[in-house]
């Protein structure tokens, strides 16, 4: 696992035959998943410093936090293939277990997202969608870590 | 959700003949059919290793499997599913897995022969490479060259190749020479989400990346000289393959139906070893409007191919001077490996319609079948296999064996032997499309650094696929394709 990037966040890329995965440890939920949105913009793009960028805001929902990971995973990715625009950072607002019986966790969160182009975000791995394959999200060391699996 | 407890240690394999493999139905908790996989010892040896057996298990746990759970020669580790997996399952107490059929619905290969030969080609092959890359976007965030309105869209999305025919992007007898004339039946664009329609509207006749190619090549060996002369290949003539499906639509598709299925599964509380299994019973709300929105992004994809091969025809022609049809750029076929249709076979003696899935693999109908198009009725469905893009690919036709062994299917291309990080790391220091260059094979990519991601080493020798393929009976070798120029997104 490579070095951490902030209090107790740190992030990899997992090897998959033809795919690839990514593992995030983070103190919390909300930290976790932006952790695991940091994984999958450097696997999907180059984004130079100061590029413009714009904001979105996003909720989703799930049944649990497995379903919440791949919910907030295809959010990302479809938001970011939709726009032509590459993911540059996120901020997780809130991550709460509350909400109906059908999705009782609730994810809020800001995207910021740069346009490819000469000047803005250049492509690396076409990320085109999360799985449920090996998807996780667990107690880890005190914190938690998040386990996921993308098809590109 | 319940998931079954996962077994420990290997997935135990019989060796049943030559090429197959059976994993008893008795090796993992819930199996309801054996698993069979296509494999010689050496490719046996390397997938004894691989997550894609137990994948293969797992897919043999699914309600209404008949038959066993099958893994064609380019098996190897996928999502639920192995990419390389058939399924068939029963009207009847059968269901319909999203991830069997993958999140790239209808990717497929569509191949277009020509009158020309290598030498007509091999003085300004690094012209036509150029003038291919420009014609035909490709990478991350391509868009085509217009954006679609929602109502043209929904049109794309029910009649498939047939609307970009009308459109003025190609031949009518292409839609005679594509596997369901272009267009599955069913379609409800309706049941495409906003998000889907959102990434497919700009995206229409774009090649994509990852995997994704379009190739110049030469048919460099004949194997089977009756086929050949009926799919109008010759020794010494250049084609062109393409390799797409259906971009960010279908994997949206694929994504949100996954979605609505992973809560199916757990209301009616199906025991499932792998999340990525989820389904739903053949019949039920959640299943219809899944099959109705794939086959809505299998037309997304059909479209697709056909204007990027109205894209190739009006480029070669720019390059000629000469027009398509004096060129003789004719489509030889166009095909789907990762799709299900409800099709009849023989289930334990009787005549049945299932299910098939195919994720990673080819319908391979032979010689008489009524789906074949009258012209190959004679000699069986093409079967397009690409191979990698320093070596070569495949064209074979559909053979007996598959229909009474694997639900008229087969292999879809080489399948990969590593990982793209694992590749990257071997080829540190080496520039792919240098080497390739001294082979004679102008490559274009948007990102040339990331080359080594799709060199040769990490694919299985497509050679061995095939031999396998025929070997089993699947397939008849017809020719092989060596590539000139490749055109990578």
């Amino acid at each position: 696992m490579p070095a951490p990037n902030g209090l107790g966040r740190r992030h990899e890329a997992l090897p998959h035959t033809a795919d690839v995965g990514l593992r995030a440890e983070a103190p919390d939920l909300p930290a976790l998943f932006e952790e695991a949105a940091t994984a999958l913009a450097e696997l999907a793009a180059d984004v130079p410093p100061g590029a413009p960028w714009v904001e979105r805001r996003v909720e989703r929902s799930a049944t649990d936090l497995e379903g919440l990971a791949f919910a907030w995973l295809d959010e990302l990715i479809g938001l970011a293939d939709a726009a032509g625009a590459a993911v540059a950072a996120t901020t997780v607002e809130g991550i709460e277990e509350h909400g109906g019986p059908d999705a009782p966790w609730v994810l809020r969160a800001r995207v910021r997202l740069v346009a490819y182009g000469p000047d803005g975000a250049r492509p690396r791995v076409g990320v085109k969608s999360p799985t449920y394959h090996a998807l996780r999200v667990e107690p880890h060391d005190g914190g938690w870590a998040l386990t996921a699996y993308l098809d590109v | 959700m319940r998931h079954a407890p996962s077994a420990t240690g290997p997935v135990p394999v019989e060796r049943l003949d030559a090429t197959r493999w059976r994993i008893p139905r008795d090796a993992r908790p819930g199996m309801r059919v054996d698993g069979i996989v296509y494999a010689d010892e050496a490719m046996m040896a390397l997938l004894r290793d691989d997550p894609a057996l137990e994948q293969v298990a797992n897919v043999a746990t699914l309600p209404g499997i008949v038959g066993a759970s099958l893994a064609m020669p380019d098996v190897h580790w996928g999502y639920g599913f192995p990419v390389g997996g058939v399924a068939a399952m029963r009207r009847e107490g059968g269901v319909v897995s999203p991830g069997g059929i993958g999140f790239d619905i209808n990717c497929g290969v569509r191949l277009l022969r020509s009158d020309l030969d290598e030498p007509d080609v091999r003085p300004i092959l690094g012209h036509l490479a150029d003038e291919l890359f420009r014609a035909v976007p490709s990478g991350v965030g391509a868009h085509g060259s217009r954006r679609l309105s929602r109502a043209e869209l929904d049109a794309v999305m029910t009649r498939g190749a047939a609307w970009a025919v009308q459109d003025g992007h190609g031949w009518h007898e292409d839609l005679e020479r594509t596997e369901e004339h272009g267009a599955l039946a069913g379609a409800e664009a309706t049941g495409v989400s906003p998000r889907a329609h959102e990434r497919g509207a700009p995206q229409l006749g774009t090649l994509g990346s990852g995997n994704h190619f379009l190739e110049v090549q030469v048919v460099d060996r004949i194997e089977d000289p009756e086929a050949a002369e009926a799919l109008g290949l010759r020794h010494g003539g250049v084609t062109v393959m393409i390799h797409c499906g259906s971009r960010g639509l279908g994997h949206q598709v694929c994504t949100d139906h996954l979605a609505a299925m992973d809560r199916t599964v757990a209301r009616l509380k199906i025991v499932l070893p792998d999340r990525q299994l989820a389904c739903a019973p053949l019949g039920s709300p959640e299943a219809e409007a899944y099959l109705a929105a794939m086959a809505a992004a299998a037309n997304f994809a059909w479209a697709n191919r056909q204007l990027i091969a109205a894209a190739v025809r009006e480029t070669f022609a720019r390059v000629f001077g000469r027009s398509a049809e004096r060129l003789g750029l004719h489509q030889v076929y166009d095909l789907s490996h990762n799709i299900a249709k409800f099709e009849r076979h023989f289930v334990e003696g009787t005549l049945e319609d299932v299910c098939v899935h195919r994720k990673g693999a080819t319908r391979a109908f032979p010689a008489g079948h009524p789906d074949v198009p009258a012209p190959y009725r004679s000699v069986g469905q093409p079967v397009l296999i690409p191979g990698d893009m320093g070596r070569a690919s495949y064209v074979a036709v559909g053979a007996q064996g598959a229909m009474e062994a694997t639900f008229g299917s087969s292999c879809h291309g080489a399948g990969r032997l590593m990982s793209r990080h694992a590749a990257i790391r071997q080829l540190r220091g080496v520039d792919v499309a240098r080497d390739l260059a001294r082979q004679g094979i102008e490559v274009r990519a948007e990102r040339r650094d990331l080359l080594a991601e799709e060199a040769s080493i990490a694919y299985k020798d497509v050679e061995a696929v095939v031999r396998v393929s025929a070997a089993a009976g699947l397939v008849r070798p017809v020719a092989r394709l060596r590539p000139l120029a490749v055109i990578k997104g």
